[in-house]
């Protein structure tokens, strides 16, 4: 698993260094006349409607209907609809774990080596790719099962660059000057940070991004590997350090908007509004790159708000770790309409249409890179090109009853009061009362 | 197009089933006439024919999920491998499953309680003033609203905001206007249990109090004046001529609202999501047949723990009924 995050890494980056010269042009299809595809994913307002004019390009190609329904309950709605026999014709997976829950339980049909070629031909270290969405099906065999659509960058913190120039704050480039500049803000009277776990009954997930960014930034990249496959155990020391740093912020009082009360009431998608408000309720915003498609409307990337780097320790020799993840999209049935859409998929326009509307990253090698909403998402190639380090999200590729559950509510229980030991010995109970 | 489609396959339906009473009736009827009257089971194939339709359904829904969950409770987590009483042990070892248990306890004893007080007392209150009938119009309509959205409206009354930002949740809001600090109550373990209970109990004390305005009618007038002639204060008479009077009502009352409660998962569900030691039984089922993956096992296990819960109240409620159609 350790090679391809490495690749992982080479792969965005170059998307964004080597735009191609060629644009992709328009996406044209078999006529599929009367036939229907219906997609079911975890992304509502405002990511559906941008979901359903993208099925509108498709749509108009084919001749086909397409229907997207999204819900916050996601990760439990579509195990039931599969396990009923119901499911849509196309899964949005926001974790690679839970596809592969569902590849195990033989709710997925495996691709074909006509889209996996695609899928090396298009996207930059494509074999990387089609490792992460490579998994067992119900017979043990190995399946390539899924697509990556739309990819994201999770190390990133928010923040009006207004607010900063008010204040005279400067952009740090090191977690001991991030702290620092927590501190000042207090000591300033304003409050650092915006914290928002709420996610319906994903609640928690804001928060394992949290501690995997800091376990980068406190641990090798071996160690963050060896706490992905349990091969260490979640309740040891070096997790639990991890999860010390995270309270120094989420349970400092003063750091959060709200206290340490508000972390895990507050909805993630509410919580950034707090560094638009006059006064701002916050100045920082830790969270991936398609939170802005979160942000009060009218607010302009790269003058309203702006993001850095989570920086890491200066006095840890760690390099610069990057955090990223990305949803997959899974067909449950070989119906021609419903392999076509995933064709449809691998194509540049979708990728260009969603990049236009701005919190969409991609590895596609085949996009017009100018088709980007603005120099700010063009902005986290540098990010990228400047990582040592690359790792997908742990708690996704955690198996799903921990990575979507017990992690879960153990971060909520962990804002709430509960000691990072009787967390952490939780979480690992339920993981071993899974093997 | 659909509406069309629906239509017609609910006509269709509706022909099948008539035509099946009819013609295996008739049928019935002919053979029976034809063998003038030797055949003897005639009366209990008829039962057999109007009984086999409803018994199908019932075998499909109710019957058959019941053994499918018993057989599921022995298998691991994909429903394929036997592993004996593995969930089972699971299950009284999982400090969850004893939280959700004591919650589902805790429910079953607030709620009805509550709830049935309140609407005798409202029923009662209401009776003696001239608004009373708008006050227990208003005090029914949450009724109408379902658990989720009951959920909604109340997680707004919930709603946290640090202190130094404007609250927006009600009840916050009027603390701090008396000058305490606000609370996220949804997350002060123990007591969000009981602030959840106040939205069940919110909704079913309108159910009471309309079967209880109804009762107090049924006393007899004669009865309440001879005691306030005999100089009975107002409390007296509540609890030695109204309560004793409508003991069955109230009877009633109890077990239906504790049979709604035996269901409560959707409140819990909007609101917290079984986080902050809110969870029950219902809650934990769900979570573990669906959430990440699922695991049939363990969830089949929870799902005969409630079963096993609801069916004394039920056969407890059936005696009853049988025994009241009895006097």
């Amino acid at each position: 698993m350790n090679k391809f995050i490495k690749i992982l890494l080479a792969t965005i980056t170059s998307s964004f260094l080597s735009f191609s010269a060629f644009a992709g042009g328009h996406y044209t299809g078999p006529d599929l006349s009367g036939q229907k595809v219906v997609m079911f994913g975890p992304w509502l307002s405002p990511e559906q409607e941008i979901m359903r004019e993208v099925g509108a390009i498709f749509e108009k190609a084919t001749g086909a209907t397409f229907e997207y329904g999204g819900s916050d309950s996601f990760e439990q709605q579509v195990m039931i609809d599969l396990k009923a026999g119901s499911a849509a014709d196309l899964v949005v997976f926001p974790q690679p774990g839970l596809a592969a829950n569902a590849a195990a339980m033989g709710g997925l049909v495996p691709l074909g080596d006509d889209i996996e070629q695609m899928v090396l031909d298009n996207y930059a270290a494509g074999q990387s790719w089609i490792d992460l969405s490579t998994y067992a099906d119900e017979n043990g065999k190995d399946q390539f099962n899924a697509i990556f659509f739309r990819t994201n960058v999770k190390s990133l913190v928010w923040y009006s660059p207004d607010n900063f120039e008010d204040n005279g704050y400067e952009v740090p480039s090191t977690m001991e000057d991030l702290i620092a500049l927590s501190d000042q803000m207090v000591a300033d009277g304003n409050t650092p940070w915006c914290i928002g776990l709420g996610s319906g009954a994903a609640t928690g997930w804001p928060a394992t991004d949290w501690m995997e960014d800091i376990m980068l930034r406190t641990h090798t990249p071996d160690v963050y590997d060896m706490w992905v496959s349990n091969e260490m155990p979640f309740n040891d020391p070096r997790v639990l350090e991890a999860m010390d740093v995270f309270g120094s912020f989420a349970l400092n009082d003063d750091y959060v908007n709200g206290g340490s009360k508000a972390v895990a009431t507050t909805d993630f998608r509410d919580a950034p509004n707090g560094l638009f408000t006059s006064p701002a309720e916050c100045m920082m915003h830790r969270q991936a790159s398609f939170i802005p498609a979160f942000f009060p409307e009218g607010v302009e990337a790269g003058v309203d708000y702006d993001f850095f780097y989570f920086p890491a320790f200066s006095t840890k020799d760690l390099g610069t770790p990057v955090l990223g993840a990305g949803t997959l999209v899974g067909a449950t049935n070989d119906n021609p309409a419903t392999l076509e859409f995933i064709r449809f998929l691998m194509h540049p326009e979708p990728h260009e249409y969603w990049m236009a509307k701005g919190g969409f990253l991609t590895p596609h090698k085949g996009v017009d890179g100018s088709k980007y909403a603005s120099d700010t998402f063009r902005k986290l190639g540098e990010i990228l090109t400047g990582a040592t380090t690359f790792r997908f999200d742990a708690s996704d590729l955690m198996p799903g009853a921990i990575g979507a559950g017990s992690f879960w509510t153990g971060m909520v229980d962990y804002t709430n009061g509960k000691s990072a030991k009787e967390v952490a010995d939780g979480i690992q109970a339920s993981w071993d009362a899974i093997k | 197009m659909s509406l069309l489609n629906l239509s017609f396959i609910v006509l269709l339906g509706i022909l099948i089933f008539v035509s099946y009473f009819h013609f295996s009736n008739s049928f019935l009827d002919s053979y029976n006439r034809k063998s003038n009257g030797r055949f003897k089971f005639e009366n209990s194939i008829r039962v057999v024919i109007f009984i086999l339709p409803a018994f199908i359904v019932l075998f499909i829904f109710i019957l058959y999920p019941v053994f499918e969950t018993v057989r599921l409770s022995f298998y691991d987590k994909f429903g394929r491998e036997f592993v004996g009483l593995y969930n089972y042990k699971w299950a009284i070892d999982d400090p969850e499953f004893r939280r959700s248990i004591l919650n589902n306890l805790g429910w079953l004893l607030i709620v009805p309680t509550f709830s049935t007080f309140f609407g005798l007392v409202i029923a009662n209150l209401a009776d003696r003033i001239w608004w009373g009938s708008i006050a227990k119009s208003i005090i029914f309509m949450p009724m109408a609203i379902s658990f989720v959205g009951a959920g909604v409206i109340w997680k707004f009354v919930y709603e946290y905001r640090g202190p130094e930002n404007t609250q927006i949740g009600l009840l916050n809001a009027v603390i701090v206007s008396f000058g305490y600090e606000p609370q996220a109550w949804l997350t002060i373990p123990i007591w969000n249990n009981v602030f959840l209970m106040a939205i069940m109990i919110w909704i079913q004390t309108g159910l009471a109090l309309v079967i209880f305005s109804a009762a107090l009618r049924s006393i007899p007038k004669e009865m309440i004046e001879a005691s306030r002639i005999d100089g009975a204060s107002e409390l007296k008479i509540f609890f030695s001529i109204i309560v004793p009077y409508l003991e069955q009502t109230i009877l009633v009352i109890w077990t239906l609202i504790t049979i709604i409660v035996l269901r409560i998962f959707d409140i819990i569900f909007a609101m917290t999501n079984g986080e902050w030691q809110t969870g029950v039984l219902a809650n934990l089922m769900y979570d573990w047949m669906f959430r990440g993956g699922g695991d049939s096992g363990r969830g089949s296990v929870l799902a005969i723990v409630i079963m096993l819960g609801v069916i004394p109240i039920l056969l407890w409620n059936l005696y009853k009924h049988k025994q009241e159609q009895n006097i």
